[in-house]
């Protein structure tokens, strides 16, 4: 630090709280924080049907089935989320009829790319985690539905998957962290969310800790919730399966 | 308010990382380069030639002078506009000339030259969204690029707009094509140089003729840095006196350039703004 003003030392080390915690600042970084929240929570009740459906779409005994849904997670999955952000703001829209597109475009359509290109990213990685779970359960579960008279479908909906799912929660709420943490990425498409407005903040105020700081708690703070709700489940339902 | 004990450690602990040769004339001469970062992609301020890959234009000519002048070897580091001030602040460059605004703000973190370019923002809209005023554009969508003045010049204009920003111009400007926003926002030149990129259809848009703020463009030196601001400053009025300024400007602004302006309207004379 040879060299450097104290001016500038003095203004590093000076954490300005007030910006926080009142102020047009704090409501800027909260409405991030909020729009972060609802970004991942429409992306999970988006993804985790669509995730289920391309696990089955694998597991089925129909072999162009099980191409379409390994097609589906290798694709998806080999791309990298910022790619696909910029996919389903930039290009994918364009091939929509004008009118939709239009009044597409009038309304959120940051938002709308945001979160089609976070559901089917999501959605990739979940199938996997669920596919490994249905493949826990022996295969006995699913022939002894089969020799009870039920179908393909209903002997996964009423006996492999709620035994599936049981086991699938722990990977499942890790790629709801991951989903949390990704939601970041709608950044470079404009979507005022929380990384995007501690960046107007720092820009704004040129206070790059404090804004940097209540974004990485506000990001620890909810990841530590959805941590504690795994936490739960395992202790209420899982421990209680191995007694 | 006082930062905790930890906080503060984490602080030293990243400017140390972050350390780097506080700028001054005697340093730089030891050393035998400068380090002038640069934006790249603003043409004609400083933008990649497309036959030698080398990055040109008026403040790159202006950086070469200076340099010039000190005796040493320049060497041009890329950076984003977002992380003008940041590096300079950090020693990782010593000299900015990356299109940066002198305003008072700013003054409390980086010391300015005299400024180099009197320009403005301005607003690009499709002629077939029938927008001919800057007012048409309460509550509308428009679209700019991230962490420069444009935003909150956008905002002191026009306070209900819904402004977008992008990383970089380029995806702005390609998201107004698109329609997904009323406006462009960017500096005069930048928005001169769109229209030529765009080429033929650059019929269906139009420059809004009200000035959204006007800039000075200003060199930026670490704050309290005495020597090389007069070093530069030096540099700067010789080339004023001299004629060679306005040649410069001429060469990337004059006739016969995209911006095609005819004459040049201000003196590299000042570092004062209002």
């Amino acid at each position: 630090m040879a060299g450097r003003s104290p001016r500038v030392l003095r203004e590093m080390l000076d954490f300005d709280y007030s910006l926080l915690l009142s102020g047009q600042y704090h409501d800027m970084l909260l409405s991030g924080l909020m729009l972060s929240i609802k970004l991942a929570c429409v992306t999970l009740v988006c993804a985790l049907p669509l995730a289920l459906f391309i696990a089955l779409l694998r597991l089925s005994p129909v072999r162009p089935l099980q191409w379409l849904g390994f097609a589906y997670v290798e694709s998806i999955r080999n791309i990298p989320l910022l790619a696909h952000m910029l996919f389903w703001y930039f290009a994918a829209p364009e091939f929509l009829p004008e009118s939709f597109r239009e009044w597409l475009y009038a309304g959120n359509i940051e938002a709308i790319s945001a979160i089609v290109a976070l559901t089917l990213y999501t959605a990739a990685f979940m199938s996997e985690d669920i596919r490994s779970g249905i493949r826990a359960i022996p295969i006995v579960q699913l022939e002894a539905g089969r020799a009870l008279g039920f179908g393909y479908l209903a002997s996964m909906r009423l006996v492999v998957l709620p035994q599936a799912l049981r086991v699938t929660v722990a990977p499942l709420i890790s790629q709801t962290l991951n989903l949390w943490k990704n939601t970041s990425i709608a950044t470079v498409v404009g979507v005022a969310e929380l990384m995007y407005q501690a960046g107007q903040v720092e820009t704004a105020t040129f206070r790059s800790l404090e804004s940097f700081a209540f974004a990485t708690s506000a990001y620890l703070s909810v990841s530590l919730l959805i941590t504690g709700a795994a936490a739960w489940y395992q202790h209420r339902y899982v421990q209680a399966k191995s007694r | 308010m006082r930062i905790s004990l930890l906080s503060s450690a984490v602080a030293v602990a990243l400017s140390l990382v972050s350390a780097g040769v506080f700028a001054d004339v005697a340093a730089i001469k030891n050393k035998g380069e400068i380090v002038i970062g640069t934006l790249g992609t603003d043409e004609p301020n400083s933008f990649v030639d497309p036959k030698t890959r080398q990055i040109i234009g008026y403040e790159i000519d202006l950086g070469n002078e200076i340099a010039k002048d000190l005796g040493v070897k320049p060497v041009y580091k890329q950076i984003a506009v977002a992380a003008r001030i940041p590096e300079l602040q950090q020693g990782r460059v010593d000299l900015l000339a990356a299109s940066l605004t002198h305003n008072k703000e700013r003054e409390a973190l980086v010391d300015f030259s005299y400024s180099v370019l009197i320009t403005g923002q301005k607003a690009m809209v499709k002629k077939s969204s029938g927008v001919t005023a800057l007012d048409q554009l309460a509550g509308e969508k428009i679209l700019t690029v991230k962490g420069g003045t444009q935003e909150p010049n956008i905002l002191k204009a026009l306070p209900t707009a819904k402004v977008v920003t992008f990383d970089t111009s380029q995806q702005a400007l390609l998201a107004l094509q698109q329609g997904k926003g009323k406006a462009f926002v960017d500096d005069e030149s930048a928005l001169n140089n769109d229209f030529a990129k765009i080429g033929a259809g650059a019929k269906g848009y139009a420059i809004l003729p009200e000035n959204l703020s006007t800039e000075a463009l200003a060199l930026a030196l670490p704050k309290d840095s005495g020597d090389l601001k007069v070093a530069v400053d030096k540099t700067l009025a010789r080339l004023e006196s001299s004629g060679e300024a306005e040649k410069l400007y001429l060469k990337w602004y004059g006739p016969g350039t995209k911006s095609n302006q005819a004459e040049r309207h201000f003196k590299i004379d000042s570092d004062q703004v209002e």
